[in-house]
């Protein structure tokens, strides 16, 4: 592995992510998930419905991929803050777990 | 797959916590002992470019969509399914405490079914098919079979929550992920490490260098 090479594949990687961070929240599909999907089509609908409304134990700052009042370019705002944040955590964790440099 | 707080009860949740905390542990004793200044830029452009592709759903017909979860890919590209372990776990923290994807309560299930159940039988599938199938449909078929086996795991574990009934949820959950894991697993793993064993050989062969390999790696990288 060359390390020139390897910066090379983490700038291809960034813009390819950002690319879809951009793009999913016009081409995702609203569907619900294999799981929800799966829940919906077994569980009881009052049980089901007690569920959905149960909030999460920790409430998050963007739910959903979307921040408040933003619509679409919130979606592509969220996403595309998620993938950097990700990108500074394993760049960060990598530099913590490198010692042997 | 990302399974909610509400969908598992507190108790069975730290269980699944307790199940996965050994499997993070090793996956930093394994980041402490592999990574190193050239191995971390190419983790972190993965780890990046799987939360994001998490968010592009594929529709699959039946009212439902799916999208990739990329602990196999990792695994590939790194040769340990720890790697997988790792970078999943660094990206459910993220979607679970920013974006309220997956409960934290479960997060330890969630880093159980995506991290560990579908890196360990992708990786080890692909291990096992590439020397008599070839790299790109070694990768597709670990990738599918990772996904649909932690998919039959996460029905499992609905089932033993009181969540699901256990047939009619292995059978949903089963129908679902056996499409998704085709089209949104199988198909862009493959892709993903054929372009990289195109562009760059050198990193899949490291993945499997011993001593012997190493001089030759070096030559043409």
């Amino acid at each position: 592995m060359s390390g020139k090479s390897n910066m090379k594949f983490l700038y291809a990687g960034i813009v390819i992510a950002l690319l879809i961070s951009a793009l999913a929240p016009f081409l995702a599909s609203p569907d619900p998930d294999g799981l929800e999907s799966a829940a919906g089509g077994v569980i009881e609908e009052s049980r089901m419905s007690e569920l959905e409304e149960m909030e999460p134990v920790v409430g998050s700052p963007m739910p959903d991929y979307s921040i408040e009042g933003m619509g679409k370019s919130g979606e592509i705002a969220a996403i595309a803050l998620g993938t950097l944040g990700v990108l500074a955590i394993s760049l960060g964790f990598g530099k913590v777990f490198n010692k042997k440099a | 797959m990302h399974i909610p707080d509400s969908f598992i009860p507190l108790t069975q949740a730290i269980v699944y916590w307790v199940i996965a905390l050994p499997f993070i542990f090793m996956s930093m004793k394994w980041a402490k002992n592999e990574l190193d200044e050239m191995k971390v830029p190419v983790l972190a452009a993965l780890a990046a470019g799987i939360f994001a592709i998490q968010a592009m759903n594929i529709p699959i017909g039946m009212g439902t969509s799916g999208h990739m979860v990329g602990a196999t890919l990792v695994a590939i590209v790194f040769g340990s399914p720890w790697a997988g372990v790792l970078v999943l776990t660094l990206v459910l923290l993220v979607q679970g405490f920013a974006f309220g994807d997956g409960g934290i309560t479960t997060l330890g299930a969630n880093i159980l079914n995506m991290g560990v159940i579908s890196g360990f039988v992708g990786y080890y599938t692909y291990a096992a098919l590439r020397k008599s199938v070839g790299t790109s449909i070694a990768a597709f078929g670990g990738a599918w079979l990772g996904l649909f086996i932690s998919a039959m795991a996460c029905a499992v574990q609905m089932w033993v929550a009181g969540t699901f009934p256990l047939v009619p949820g292995l059978m949903a959950m089963g129908t679902f992920h056996l499409i998704i894991g085709f089209i949104g697993e199988g198909l862009i793993t493959a892709v993903a490490v054929t372009a990289i064993a195109k562009s760059r050989p050198d990193l899949l062969e490291d993945s499997f260098a011993a001593g012997s390999d190493k001089y030759n790696t070096e030559v043409h990288a």
